[in-house]
Parts: C-alpha cells; structure tokens; sequence
C-alpha cells in the first residue's frame, strides 16, 4: 500500500512546530527514572521539543516545572540530572515545592508591585509516576494518563520498571534523523535479519508476519477514517503494548545474572513500545532493561536518550558498574545500525520526495500514520 | 633457578614475557607462561590456577598481564586470586623507564619503556604505565589503572582505582579523575572527572553511572 506520509512530515520546521502543538502538548511524555530522583533535592533536566522542563525532589515528592528562572530567564538546574536545591545561580532566587520563589534582597533592590510579585513563580507542569518511569505532560488540563496508554500498558509498565534496580548508566546519541522514523524503525520486525544480522539477530530470531485482523482493521480504518476523539483515543492506545516478544536463541548466562533479582522467568526478548517516543527492551530476558527516549530537537534531530539498567541487586557486587558499562556497549552496536540507516533515510528526504510503499506486515506503522495524519490535518484533537 | 609464572592473554601475554626477559637473562629466571581465555569464567580461570605447578617453590613469583576490559576488573579478580595463594607478585619496569628514587609502586605494576614517573609520585598495585607515558611529580594513580603508551599526567593529579587513560589522552596538572573511569578520546582534561564517568571517542556525548 502507498504510504500517505508525506516528506514534509520529516524535514519542514512549519510542520514540526504544529507536531509540538497537536501532539506532544497534550500527551504525557517520557522525562527520566524515579530511580534517580530518590533523594531529596535530587533533579533531572530535559528539554522536551524547546521547553526545558525540571523534575526536582521535594522531601519524596516530586514535581515538575519549567526550568527557567523567573528573573532573567537563567535555567534554574543546569545539570542534566544531580542533587541540588532549587536555586538560581545568578541572583540566588530559590523555589519552593509550589513554585513560589524566594528572592533575597527583594525589597532593597527589587520592590515588585504586589500584583506583579502575586505572578512570580515557577510554571508548573503535570507529572504522574509509572512504576520507576516519570511522565509529564505540558498541556494545561493533561489528558489523564490512562487515556494516553491504556491500564493493562500502564500495569505492564509499573511491573516491569518496578524491577529495575537504581544503579543507572545512561548516555545521549544526537541523531540526525526525525522522531518518527524511530517510532517506525520499532515498529517494524523485518528490518533485525537484515539490518542486525550480525548483531541482535544472533541472539533473538524476530519473525515478521502478516495480522489479518490487523489488515481488515486497517481497511475499515480507511474506509470510516477516525470519526471522533473517543475512537482516535482508542486508536492511539494500540499504539502501545509490551511484555513478550520473541524467543532467546539461547537461555540467558551471564555470571551477574545470579546477583540480581530476575523480572519474571522466561527466556523471552521483553519489548515495551510506548507511544509516542519511548521504547523500553529486555534483550535477556529480564535480567537487563534499555530504555530509549526520543526527543525531537528539530526535523532532522532527535537526541536518543538511553539508559541501561539491570533488575535489582540482590546485594551489592563489585563488578556492576563493568556490567552496566558492558551492557551500554554492546547495545551501542545496535543503536548506531538503527541510528545509521535512519540517518540514512533523512538524507534521501526532500520536499519532492516519492511516499513509501508498506507491505501489509506493516499494518501498524500505516494505522498509526492514518491516525497521525488525521491529527496533523485537524480530523480530531487530543 | 627462580621461577615466574607469567598469565595472561593474547598481546599482552606476549608484550610481558618479552619485558620480564629483557628485565633477567633466561639463566637467570626461568618464565612459564600460561595463556588464559577471558571469556572462559571464572570458574575455567580458578581451575587453570589450580593447575599451576611451582607456585610454592622456593623463589617462585607471578606476573598477571591483561588489557583493561571489565573496567581492568579482570586483571584484577586474576591478580587477587594469585595474592591469596601467597606468590610474590613484584613490579615489572621495563628497562629504559625513569622512576625518580622515591616513587612508591606496589605489587604487579608495569611500568613500560620509556615511562617517566617524577618525584613524589605513587602507583597503586597492578597498574599499567604504557611506554612513553609521563607522570608527573606528586601524582597518585590507585590501583589497576591503565595509563596507555604516551598518556600525560600533569602534577599533582590524581588518578582513581580502575581508571582506563587511553592514548592521546592528557590530564592537567592537578585534575582528579574518580575511579572506574574511562577516558579514552585524545585531548586535554582540565577539569576534574566524576567516578563511573566514560569518556569514549565513539560518544558525543558521556557515558555515566548514577546512583549505585
């Protein structure tokens, strides 16, 4: 089938700045571990499509808020991640768990009228945790996290990332690539045989293979289109899923493995697809866990964000931070061929450039792009 | 004739034997290499252990040679193994390194050809200086570093247990690198690294651990 997706989709600014409005506003978004906001004052920053957003402990709570000093616009945290108080380094303005803001000197050197100072305070923003994952979303009255990725998702999700263990390594990839092609990338088990033959392939056989219902689904979609929010919602939910994957050509041995409390028994390749820019992986069958995040930076840049964590230590072992360096490696083997031929692909995009053709075992990445057209052409609003 | 049993892995292996005899003539020490494969397991690496003959004997002193993989844990985990047996484990200088008299260097360093290490300076146990590298006065590098050929270490610095430097890399004087370490992308460091922190040329970005 012809593919509607056209290339301005992944190389127009006009369009990535409407994507930031239709879509990412409004859905919950993928910002770190809990594992690494334990401690109080602990924080993490990202930037999520040009908002810079800060997630900070608050005596074991944790909130969100834009990570911009109401003063002269100073990031508040500048660190990706640490354990600090909310302070401004530049005029020493501080901010408390509401966002109300302290600022010294204030009536010698500031004397704010009461109705301005009444404005000045941190925007805050939503924010729900998942299991070790922490979501937030940017959008005034957030859709409720349920309705983004459906409860069984949201009970596969708390389960799995309740298994991790709060050792993390992490790092950042800057891709030249738009987001999308990621999301598809994932959602396409015919590209591991050949684009990881050498890599991934060895250890998990994926085998693509045609849904009929999947494909009458698919055509009842094009014949009906997505009449309403209610079906767009519903739609949107079955763009998430996770737990089994496929089967390890092996069992899983590596000599850590009997330091770490095991995520279920099975030797299974775990996958977590969870709309729209994380994806969540147990390449050995749930003694280890990568969880990628890709946050679109322009058209053709998206930052992958990635973290390796095993399940939980049973005790502490002398070599865990070899094995979580270890395990980063030899995951940076797959992520650069994905990475590679992503960037790849931007490269050929130009506005005159011909849609792809789909084959019908790729009927979830032509629903999903159904429904994202709908949203981007203003069929429905989420 | 004393004996030195000389365990390691591929170039390595291969790069001390050649040390160790142009250290002492072959009527002099008599070296019995035993070649390990790393990815073997722990238990493989025990029983070849176990094998050795002569560890007791009068005499008798062990050399361990492998690369830094597994943050250099694997070189140490082999190097501890062979402590527990009692071997004397003595440092090998290659000839053609300048160790300024004072210099405390503990048991399995290599110090290779052409290696300075200035004054005041102190090399933890099992740590690798590669030929060439220069460390400078009143350094401190902890134990089971690797410090590739040609590293330069400014004065002053300090270099944390199972810190990896890899060529090109140079550290400013009075930098500290955190332990298990890697800095492995030429240019200069100047200011200081936290623990856990990977610096690879392959990354844009760092790789690092939090919490623990």
């Amino acid at each position: 089938m012809r593919s509607r997706m056209p290339p301005q989709a992944y190389i127009d600014e006009a369009w990535f700045a409407r994507e930031r409005e239709l879509l990412f506003k409004p859905l919950w978004q993928f910002i770190g571990l809990k594992v690494m906001l334990e401690k109080h004052n602990a924080f993490i920053t990202r930037t999520l499509f040009g908002i810079p957003v800060v997630v900070q402990n608050f005596h074991g709570e944790l909130r969100a808020f834009e990570n911009i000093c109401p003063h002269r616009q100073n990031p508040i945290q500048v660190a990706p991640h640490g354990v600090r108080p909310l302070f401004c380094g530049y005029h020493g303005w501080s901010f408390d768990r509401e966002g109300a803001t302290r600022i010294p000197h204030e009536d010698a050197l500031y004397r704010f009228p009461q109705e301005e100072r009444a404005c000045i305070h941190l925007r805050r923003f939503a924010l729900e945790v998942v299991g070790n994952l922490v979501f937030v979303c940017l959008a005034g009255t957030p859709l409720p996290i349920k309705q983004q990725f459906g409860a069984a998702m949201l009970a596969s999700l708390t389960a799995s990332s309740l298994a991790y263990d709060s050792e993390v390594i992490m790092t950042t990839y800057e891709g030249h690539f738009n987001w999308k092609l990621a999301y598809e990338n994932l959602r396409d088990g015919h590209h591991p045989r050949y684009l990881h033959a050498r890599s991934l392939y060895q250890d998990v056989k994926f085998e693509a293979s045609i849904s009929e219902e999947g494909v009458a689904g698919l055509r009842r979609l094009h014949e009906t289109g997505i009449a309403d929010r209610t079906r767009a919602l519903g739609l949107m939910r079955s763009f998430s899923g996770g737990g089994r994957d496929a089967p390890m050509a092996a069992p899983p041995d590596e000599p850590y493995h009997a330091h770490v409390e095991r995520y279920r028994d099975q030797d299974w390749y775990y996958n977590w697809l969870t709309f729209p820019n994380l994806h969540i992986a147990s390449a050995n069958g749930g003694h280890a866990f990568i969880i990628e995040h890709h946050i679109p930076v322009a058209p053709g840049r998206t930052d992958l964000v990635v973290y390796y964590v095993t399940a939980k230590k049973k005790q502490p072992y002398a070599s865990s931070a070899a094995v979580l360096h270890a395990h980063m490696m030899g995951a940076d083997v797959v992520m650069r061929e994905d990475i590679e031929v992503m960037e790849q692909i931007q490269r050929t995009l130009h506005p005159g450039a011909r849609s792809p053709h789909l084959g019908d075992y790729e009927f979830i990445n032509a629903s999903l792009e159904l429904w994202y057209l709908d949203l981007m052409e203003g069929k429905f609003a989420l | 004739m004393p004996c030195k049993h000389v365990i390691g892995h591929g170039p390595e292996l291969a790069r001390a034997l050649a040390a160790w005899r142009s250290v002492a003539p072959a009527a002099a020490l008599e070296l019995r290499p035993l070649e390990l494969d790393p990815a073997a397991g722990q238990a493989a690496l025990t029983a070849a252990l176990d094998g050795l003959d002569g560890l007791d004997d009068e005499g008798a002193s062990a050399f361990v040679a492998l690369d830094a993989r597994f943050l250099n844990g694997m070189r140490l985990d082999l190097m501890a193994s062979l402590r527990l047996r009692g071997i004397a484990m003595p440092a090998l200088v290659e000839p053609g390194a300048l160790v300024a008299a004072g210099v405390r260097m503990d048991d399995n360093c290599w110090i290779g050809a052409g290696a300075i290490i200035q004054h005041g300076s102190r090399i933890g146990f099992n740590t690798v200086i590669g030929g060439g590298a220069i460390v400078g006065s009143g350094v401190t590098v902890g134990h089971s570093a690797w410090i590739d050929e040609g590293v330069v270490i400014g004065r002053g610095a300090r270099i944390g247990a199972q810190v990896t430097l890899g060529l090109g890399v140079i550290v400013g004087h009075g930098c500290q690198i955190g332990k298990l370490c890697i800095v492995d992308k030429a240019g200069r460091i100047e200011a200081d690294v936290a623990a856990k922190t990977f610096i690879h040329a392959s990354h844009t970005q760092p790789i690092v651990i939090v919490g623990a």
